[in-house]
């Protein structure tokens, strides 16, 4: 059995197990490593893409339930070399360190701000509660997150 | 050369492409023809080896190459050797590996390890350092007396797999004196995971008779001679570089999961990918050791501290690692912050039948820093004197005795302390209190050191006006490497930091380095790299001398120029003189070495250490505010602030992104983070589920203060600032609950069963009938108490 996946507008099909994480079919087979397998428990939110466009954890979902969906992970999100306000925010406020989790986070906030362009500072840490970083305290992350809810 | 900082908010360069999802670690690495390995680990914490056969597995589909102990004769270890890389004959934790296997695909090499024919006899476990000292305990090695010893000075028995000593003073006669009261404290405190996102990784290759291993470590030296000691390889034969790392914390500043990779790739012939699981990285951490901590002062009521004494117990587990060496800090932790007149204090490293205890972030310092505040504000209250005030009267100041008669230079703590009070000060009142919750703060001093060891560098000039940096140092996540190294090798050469290129680790490419932890990466590698970058300049400059008309000593560079001092926009570009020197003389190099002298103890004052003194102090001064839910037992941090010892920074936003996320895994370490044992020797925390860190709803911006001008030995000044800001979160929240709830905080961490247990009176307090009574009578060896 064949999946067919459309990942960052690209049409691509796999012929793993349809009930591999996705987020192994993006890294292993795509060689999108973008997302990260931190805990493949869904606790840490380092795997999050956009599934049609809601952030999911790529650990979770069997990958023939992506079957016919757009998929979009942190590769896909800047277009060509420029990068998304959050991205540019958190490249500006100097929030990134060890940047495992960051792809997650991009795409937390990524969603956000479409869904809540007016996103306050409560608003950001509850949506981020799903996505761990162990290095930052957080605190950087939410000023790039006010940032660009500004520059809006 | 001041000027030259002006970047000092310089982004980093790797950004960029961590926020698109583009940097390679490790754990991406897929090479052309990679085999993928799996480890066969102990499921008992303690037995022998029956029957090891891997004839069944190594016949299983896909596999291309098995090894077990007979392949790693080897051993290693920190002062002793007593780690090999399989189980031999005995198993000593739960967990220990006992054979690897390569495969086509990781499904395979898993499934063959669950054919291996394993026979193992369950013998009787130590799961607890009271178990371990208990007179007829079992040995966790029986053979200890065996072990190879690399350190001399040593002091062990039994399943006391190291012990350090401080003696300096008459002790006994400062717990005679009939003015002063004698203050007596016991603590406890869990294991930490440091929860690195990136597990451990490795992905290992044989190339032309050679090791080369990419891994993902703080420590690619340490990797290279571990490795060869343990496959009884000569240590040139090993080659390592390092990806970027995605969190270390000290996890990685020990050897890990390398050798089996690369026994394997050379068994198979094939490049050998190896990654920790979730479940593995939590069962095998190499965690920050759980403690045991008796501490008594004797104190005049005038608040003089004349005597103190102490006895920490540090788990290792079953191997000695990093524990042996982290017995030298009791010294510098329990036994700073204060003015002792004398003192006496051993750390003893405890073998037990659990998983090896690692380095973390301020390691043993964190668990010290605990029980030495929360004894002082024992102390305050036994003499009726407000703790700020004790604490003011005894920080140690400039030309005060440390613990191992270190002399300190520089008035830093007190200053530190009145910065406090005018945040403090400054601060938005808080709003009345109605909800019923107990509130408290409180502040604390810490101090921690630099740890300093042998770095090198090599600055290349390059002929369009960059230049390249080559060193041993790893990219972290603190951004040393990215930020701190470039201002530094700009700064020297007047070009912009964005035009030095920052050079992976490769121990093939560059010299020596004991690693990136301990704080030492801006201050070691900075000292090291601004010596490169100084020989570059003076070629330079002595070169374009020439075409220039002008003495070197003339000369400056700077704005990308070399010109004559005083005469902006005279003489000529970098970019030209480069290219010019680099036709007519050759390439223009600089390198450099740094390692510290080391400042001695009083003679006799010290035995088992492996530092005697403190080379680059640290000092920190914290302070919280609390609610206490009297219903759950819940605390929520209002309020976090920290002066921090700096040195110098020269990138402020970056110093302050460490202290917040510093902060941030203290606070998990002080409410919530601890690893705990199982009765059948299992850690029972395997995975995010049951070890909860941090969240962004827990965690408040820290207010920062950052103190400049305390005396260094580091570049421009410079101390490392990543290692201090866990340092005395710990101890800050545990007095500030103490002052809310009037009780008694003698453990870490404070999750809400255990405060509701404090405030329902139903904790007794904490006695530990394994350490005893009399000071001496807890040593391997007697230390003479007069010195």
């Amino acid at each position: 059995m064949v999946v067919n996946l459309t990942v960052n507008g690209d049409r691509r099909s796999s012929a793993a197990d349809p009930i591999t994480p996705l987020v192994d079919i993006l890294r292993e087979e795509f060689h999108l490593t973008g997302a990260k397998p931190v805990c493949r428990e869904g606790f840490c939110g380092a795997c999050m893409v956009l599934v049609d466009g809601a952030p999911t954890l790529s650990c979770l979902m069997p990958a023939a339930l992506a079957e016919d969906c757009e998929i979009r992970t942190v590769e896909g999100l800047a277009v060509g070399g420029t990068l998304t306000p959050i991205q540019a925010a958190l490249e500006d406020c100097d929030a990134v360190q060890c940047g495992m989790c960051f792809p997650g986070m991009v795409v937390t906030l990524t969603h956000l701000l479409t869904v809540e362009p007016g996103a306050t500072r409560d608003d950001i840490r509850a949506a981020l509660t799903g996505n761990i970083c162990r290095c930052t305290g957080y605190e950087r992350i939410v000023e790039a997150a006010l940032l660009a809810v500004a520059v809006k | 050369m001041s000027e030259v900082f002006t970047a000092t908010d310089f982004r980093r360069r790797d950004a960029r492409d961590k926020l698109r999802g583009r940097t390679r670690y490790t754990i991406d690495r897929y090479l052309p023809g990679m085999l993928h390995a799996a480890v066969l680990r102990a499921s008992v914490p303690s037995g022998r080896i029956i029957r090891l056969d891997v004839s069944r597995a190594a016949r299983m589909p896909g596999v291309r190459a098995v090894v077990t102990a007979a392949d790693a004769p080897g051993k290693i270890g920190i002062g002793i050797a007593d780690h090999p890389l399989f189980a031999r004959d005995l198993i000593r934790y739960d967990g220990e590996p006992l054979a690897a296997i390569a495969a086509d695909t990781l499904v395979e090499a898993n499934a063959a390890l669950t054919a291996i024919d394993v026979e193992i006899e369950p013998l009787p476990a130590v799961l607890t350092m009271a178990e371990a000292l208990a007179p007829t305990a079992p040995l966790v090695h029986p053979d200890w007396r065996e072990h190879e010893i690399l350190l001399a000075g040593e002091a062990r028995e039994g399943n006391v797999a190291w012990e350090a000593t401080v003696v300096r003073g008459d002790v006994d006669s400062a717990f005679a004196r009939s003015d002063a009261v004698i203050v007596d404290s016991t603590f406890r405190v869990g294991r930490q995971n440091h929860v690195a996102f990136e597990a451990r990784a490795v992905v290992a290759s044989y190339e032309d008779g050679r090791f080369h291993i990419e891994t993902s470590t703080q420590a690619p030296w340490t990797v290279r001679n571990a490795t060869a000691r343990l496959l009884g390889v000569p240590a040139s034969q090993v080659r390592v570089t390092v990806p970027p790392v995605g969190g270390g914390f000290g996890l990685k500043f020990d050897i890990a999961i390398e050798p089996f990779a690369a026994l394997l790739a050379r068994a198979s012939g094939r490049p050998v990918r190896l990654v920790n699981s979730r479940e593995e990285e939590m069962l095998t951490c190499l965690f920050r050791e759980n403690a045991e901590i008796r501490i008594r002062s004797a104190v005049t009521q005038e608040g003089e501290i004349v005597g103190r004494e102490a006895v920490v117990l540090m788990d290792c587990g079953a191997y000695g690692g990093e524990q042996v060496f982290l017995t030298t800090m009791t010294a510098h932790t329990l036994g700073g912050n204060y003015r002792l007149g004398s003192v006496r204090l051993v750390s003893r490293a405890i073998y037990t039948n659990t998983a090896p205890n690692g380095a973390f972030r301020c390691c043993n310092g964190v668990y010290n820093t605990f029980a030495l505040e929360r004894h002082t504000d024992e102390i305050a209250a036994k003499i009726g004197m407000d703790p700020l005030l004790f604490r003011r009267r005894n920080v140690l100041g400039n030309g005060d005795l440390g613990a191992t008669g270190q002399v300190f230079e520089g008035d830093v703590l007190g200053p530190m302390l009145d910065r406090m009070d005018t945040m403090r000060e400054a601060a938005a009142k808080p709003p009345a209190r109605t909800d019923g919750r107990l509130y408290g703060r409180a502040t604390t001093v810490g101090t921690w050191f630099v740890f300093v060891g042998p770095s090198a560098a090599t600055v290349n000039m390059n002929a369009d006006g960059t230049a390249t940096l080559v060193t041993s140092g790893v990219e972290i996540g603190s951004g040393s490497m990215m930020q701190a190294l470039p201002q530094i090798v700009s700064a020297t050469l007047g070009i912009a930091p964005g035009d030095v290129v920052v050079r992976a680790a490769d121990t093939d490419a560059a010299g020596y380095d004991v690693g990136v932890g301990g704080g030492r990466t801006t201050v070691s590698l900075g000292a090291a790299s601004l010596a490169a970058a100084q020989e570059v300049r003076k070629k330079l400059l002595n070169f374009a001398s020439e075409t220039i008309e002008a003495s070197p000593d003339d000369l400056v560079m700077r704005n990308g120029r070399i010109e004559i001092a005083g005469a902006p926009g005279s003489g000529r570009s970098i970019t030209e003189v480069a290219t010019l020197a680099q036709a007519q003389i050759g390439p223009v190099s600089g390198t450099g070495a740094f390692t510290g002298s080391g400042v001695p103890a009083m003679p006799g004052c010290v035995a088992g250490h492996f530092i005697d003194a403190i080379d680059i102090p640290v000092f920190a001064v914290h302070d919280c505010e609390v609610a206490v839910d009297p219903e759950t037992g819940h605390v929520e941090v209002l309020s976090y602030k920290v002066v921090q010892d700096v040195g110098r920074a020269l990138n402020p936003r970056a110093v302050r992104n460490q202290i917040q996320g510093g902060v941030a895994q203290g606070l998990g370490y002080a409410l919530h983070e601890e690893v705990t044992i199982g009765t059948n020797g299992r850690v029972c925390q395997n995975s995010f589920e049951t070890y909860r860190v941090p969240l962004a709803l827990d965690v408040v911006p820290v207010e920062t203060s950052l103190y400049e001008g305390a005396p260094s030995v580091g570049p421009f000044g410079t101390k490392g600032a990543g290692e201090v800001p866990i340092l005395n979160v710990g101890a800050t929240v545990a007095c500030a609950v103490a002052n809310a709830t009037g009780k008694r905080v003698q453990e870490l961490p404070l999750t809400p069963p255990r405060v509701l247990e404090l405030l329902l009176d139903l904790k007794s307090d904490l006695s530990f009938p394994h350490i005893a009574e009399a000071w001496a009578e807890n040593l391997v060896r007697p230390h003479n108490t007069t010195g």
